[in-house]
């Protein structure tokens, strides 16, 4: 056994929902308790989603520990009539996996045509996969259970692989990366598992090469599509201005389209240009630290060293199968790489180094305001916030120009570096000292004064007390409430049974 | 037709492990450590997950594949309890069994004894399991555990079952005084250490519907007098709780003209309510008492549907709706459809169908701030309706400014991804 408090990845169930849920015309079900249903959560609140998602839970109970049967095909039939998906995934949750029930069985004795839609066992394993493992060869297997042979497109086209529901930032990635495509004259062939629908995947053989906007989540798949249809995959990360300008010149030599296309698709691009303005010069004195994904990770890391000439402290990741591949990317940027999938660790080593700026995910963001470090969020695990409903991508031209305005946001810089130099904090010596609850402080004197200023009715020990145990963001209004109640009916003491008789007047 | 059972049922609560967020809170000197997959760490981390922030009295041991290969629990809990100890010094441990041991038939209760002995701190066992039980039921495991080491007495004493404010207990403690019954005890207290005395003499008060466990329990082991009224959620569950509780202690009291005044007290909330219909998806077991007082606030309750229904122990609530709908542990799509029909003004739902139901075009009240806002008692009723006025109210007010502006509140379709993406 092994205490866990928190952790960077979901189980393996999680990953395969994910990935499946977001195809078109696709469903999962997962055999699991129906307590492991959180995902669907996640997807209708993250996601906002105005529909059930496309994810249902064969649900465990006590009968089934008596030994009923999943009766799996009884949920395939309904899920078939009522969504008419083209395609079922079937995968467990590590309790079920435990159980050692023969689904693959009650599936091969459905009669043929018992329901229209065809049915794929996941071939992750529930316990030993990781949600980002799971996910990529979730995507894989259902993109390979798909493809045929077709004639590679006219014009030049890539498949974008990675973006999914719950993904982070992806519905913005794959506008600015659509963007910066269709300005150097690529079109999309097919986004996935993003809102791909089968025949995208019929045809995804078409494309002349393949984008990977998360290496980690796309590998697989790539790697399948290079076999299958020799489809070549983007070596380059498209993070940052000239990261993406790199990422674009490898991209157009693949696909045999002059490099002088380039200079339209950036057009719009400022992150070099605020690199050089002299708001930006104090980030050459920055040291700054990155977390996260392995993808994310090795895309933010050269942005700050070699469009931002900020000093890296550390680069790392939670991802520990991806360890080596970050090591090489960013070997010639820093020799200290962090591989960890425990929060606490890398909280450590944010204490010792101690950066200006740290680079993370939501739980560096916590970790580091411990010590006063400000961190700008740049990697998943995603979280509620990392679901905006403006834009703000984290790849392509406009990426970099996000990336410019979080490090912007974050850091004290120009001017109003120099004038805190010199003058100190604002407000210091007037705001600095702290100012515990002042409407509890003011009253406290009251009390001990007996007094009643201006007819404020006193409260007694009993009844501040109480008033103490009301949740601290809601007391104000609370004390507010009391006392309007009192006032009204003359009620100079306010005791513990006044008080509930205000909160049953006015609320609060 | 909606009678119909189909064979395949899919639910809309959480996992039972979800009471751990206000019993951890509850109880200061406690720590909560589940012994499951990373699928209940994940959970956790999901339903709970801000409260990591702030170093967290709970933890789930993941059990690695020697455990799953029969390994003795107790050897691996060892070090973690040690750790657990080491760190936060709690005063009782609830050591909590999950799905995944229940199916290894790993005996994880029977480490508490020696776990307790070893480190010197109390352990209680108890079962969190997402199977069967609706999530609040987590809180009924939980209990059901500290009876078991509840002192005995054969005094005549009252004990109010079930975690609530300290808001709520003031006033359940100064209507006691206010009646001459003896001061309540309260299961759970501010320490997990503090049990009331429990015996044949015992008036044992539950105040929330999910409580049925623990409440045989005390009865079976203990003999405790099983209180059986309406639970106080609202002034009229409220009267009826404090008027029985007087008739258990041999007193007769009235409440009625404290109801008539709390009723006043609420018009200006209550009127918002008035002949609105409201439904109930499958969600905490608070759907019976909520749409009791509901209906008694004038509202109209087309049916509902509730995941766990006790017959005996809901007796008088069920008694209270004639006329209402009762749908037990509903399949999803089925209560879509019922809810379709009957179109109520508003739909009391868990966060799975919040969004989707606004975006199938229902008024939404997320039900989950239901079990952890204080809405006991005469003091409570107000926070109760003001919660059903502040949805009711919100939504009619943005649906007249979007008919007026002819504008739409659609959500974003799933088509929106593959029109953005492909060249098409």
């Amino acid at each position: 056994m092994k205490l866990a408090l928190w952790s960077y990845q979901a189980p393996a169930h999680v990953g395969v929902s994910k990935a499946a849920a977001s195809f078109a015309n696709v469903h999962c079900v997962v055999r699991a308790p129906k307590g492991d249903g959180y995902g669907t959560i996640m997807l209708a609140m993250f996601e906002r989603l105005g529909v059930m998602p496309p994810l249902s839970f064969c649900a465990m109970s006590e009968a089934t520990l008596a030994g009923a049967a999943a009766n799996l095909p009884a949920l395939l039939r309904e899920i078939d009539a009522r969504e008419h998906p083209e395609l079922i995934v079937v995968t467990r949750s590590g309790t079920a996996a435990v159980l050692q029930e023969p689904l693959d069985g009650e599936v091969a004795m459905m009669a043929p045509g018992d329901v229209k839609a065809e049915i794929l066992m996941a071939g992750t394993h529930p316990i030993r996969d990781t949600e980002i493992s799971a996910f990529a060869l979730t995507t894989r297997e259902i993109v390979e259970h798909f493809a045929q042979d077709v004639a590679r497109t006219e014009r030049p086209s890539a498949n974008i692989i990675g973006p999914s529901l719950l993904g982070f930032h992806d519905r913005a990635n794959v506008e600015s990366l659509r963007r910066a495509l269709e300005a150097v004259g690529i079109e999309i062939n097919a986004v996935l598992p993003l809102g791909a629908t089968p025949d995208d995947l019929r045809t995804v053989g078409r494309a002349w090469v393949n984008v990977p906007t998360a290496y980690e989540l796309a590998k697989p798949t790539l790697e399948f599509l290079r076999a299958r249809f020799g489809t070549p995959a983007v070596e380059a990360l498209p993070y940052g201005e000239a990261g993406t300008t790199r990422f674009l010149t490898e991209l157009c030599g693949l696909c045999e389209i002059p490099a002088s296309r380039i200079a339209a698709a950036s057009r719009g691009a400022q992150l070099l240009w605020y690199s050089r303005t002299v708001d930006a010069h104090a980030l050459s004195t920055k040291r700054a630290a990155v977390f996260g994904a392995p993808s994310a990770a090795a895309g933010l890391a050269r942005v700050l060293r070699e469009e931002l000439d900020m000093e890296l402290e550390f680069v790392g990741t939670y991802v520990r199968d991806y360890g080596d591949w970050l090591r090489a990317r960013v070997a010639d940027l820093t020799p200290n790489v962090l591989v960890t999938d425990d929060y606490r660790a890398v909280a450590a080593e944010i204490d010792r180094t101690r950066p200006d700026i740290v680079f993370g995910s939501q739980m560096e963001r916590h970790s580091a305001s411990a010590w006063g470090v400000p961190c700008a969020v740049v990697s998943p695990p995603s979280h509620i916030l990392n679901f905006p409903l403006g834009y703000a991508p984290f790849v392509g031209y406009d990426g970099a120009n996000h990336i410019g305005d979080l490090v912007n946001q974050t850091q004290v810089l120009g001017l109003e570096h120099h004038l805190i130099e010199t003058f100190g904090p604002r407000g210091q010596g007037r705001f600095a000292e702290a100012a515990p609850e002042p409407d509890r402080d003011e009253n406290a004197v009251l009390v001990a004064a007996g007094a009643v200023a201006d007819g404020a009715p006193r409260w007694d020990a009993a009844a501040e007390r109480l008033l103490g145990r009301v949740p601290f963001f809601v007391r104000k209004k609370a004390r507010a409430n009391v006392e309007k109640y009192a006032r009204e009916r003359s009620i100079a003491v306010i005791d513990e049974a006044v008080m509930l008789r205000a909160r049953e007047h006015v609320g609060g | 037709m909606f009678e119909t059972q189909t064979d395949v049922i899919e639910r809309d609560d959480f996992c039972s492990l979800a009471p751990i967020g206000w019993l951890h809170h509850k109880m200061q000197d406690s720590f909560f450590l589940v012994v499951g997959t990373g699928s209940c760490q994940g959970f956790l981390q999901t339903a709970l997950g801000v409260m990591v922030f702030a170093k967290p009295r709970f933890a789930t041991a993941v059990l690695d594949e020697d455990d799953l290969g029969g390994a003795d629990p107790l050897t691996g809990l060892r070090p973690l309890v040690a750790a657990i100890v080491a760190e936060h010094a709690p005063r009782a441990i609830f050591l909590a069994s999950t799905c995944t041991p229940e199916i290894l038939k790993m005996n994880v209760a029977g480490c508490a004894e020696p776990l307790e002995r070893e480190f010197g701190v109390r352990v209680y066992p108890c079962r969190l399991d997402g199977f069967d039980p609706a999530y609040t039921q987590g809180e009924d495991h939980v209990l059901q555990a500290m009876i078991l080491r509840a002192p005995a007495t054969d005094e005549k004493n009252l004990v109010i079952l079930g975690c609530l404010s300290p808001l709520e207990e003031a006033e359940i403690r100064l209507e006691c005084a206010a009646m001459g019954l003896p001061e309540p005890g309260f299961l759970p207290a501010e320490s997990a250490l503090e049990l009331p005395p429990l015996g044949p003499n015992t008036v044992l008060a539950p105040v929330h519907p999910y409580l049925y466990g623990a409440a045989a329990l005390a009865a079976r082991e203990r003999g405790c007098a099983m209180h059986k009224s309406l639970f106080p959620y609202g002034p009229d569950g409220a009267r009826a709780f404090y008027e029985t509780l007087a008739a258990a202690f041999g007193k007769t009291v009235s409440y009625e003209a404290r109801e008539c005044e709390a009723w006043a007290a609420l018009e200006p909330t209550t009127a918002a309510l008035r002949g609105k219909s409201i439904a109930f998806c499958s969600d905490a077991m608070l759907e019976l008492p909520l749409a009791r007082t509901l209906r008694a606030a004038g509202a109209l309750v087309p049916f509902l549907g509730t995941p766990n229904l006790y017959k005996k122990f809901h007796a008088a609530e069920v008694a209270a709706l004639p006329g209402v709908e009762i749908l037990e542990r509903p399949d999803r799509f089925a209560l879509f459809a019922r809810l379709s029909e009957s179109k109520p003004d508003l739909v009391v739902a868990n966060l799975n169908v919040a969004n989707p139901l606004e975006g199938m075009g229902f008024a939404v009240k997320w039900s989950t701030e239901l079990t952890f806002q204080p809405i006991h008692g005469f003091s409570g009723a107000s926070t109760l309706f003001g919660m059903f006025a502040l949805a009711l109210r919100r939504h009619e007010a943005l649906a007249a400014r979007r008919a007026r502006d002819g504008a739409a509140a659609a959500p974003i379709d799933l088509d929106f991804f593959r029109l953005a993406g492909a060249a098409r």
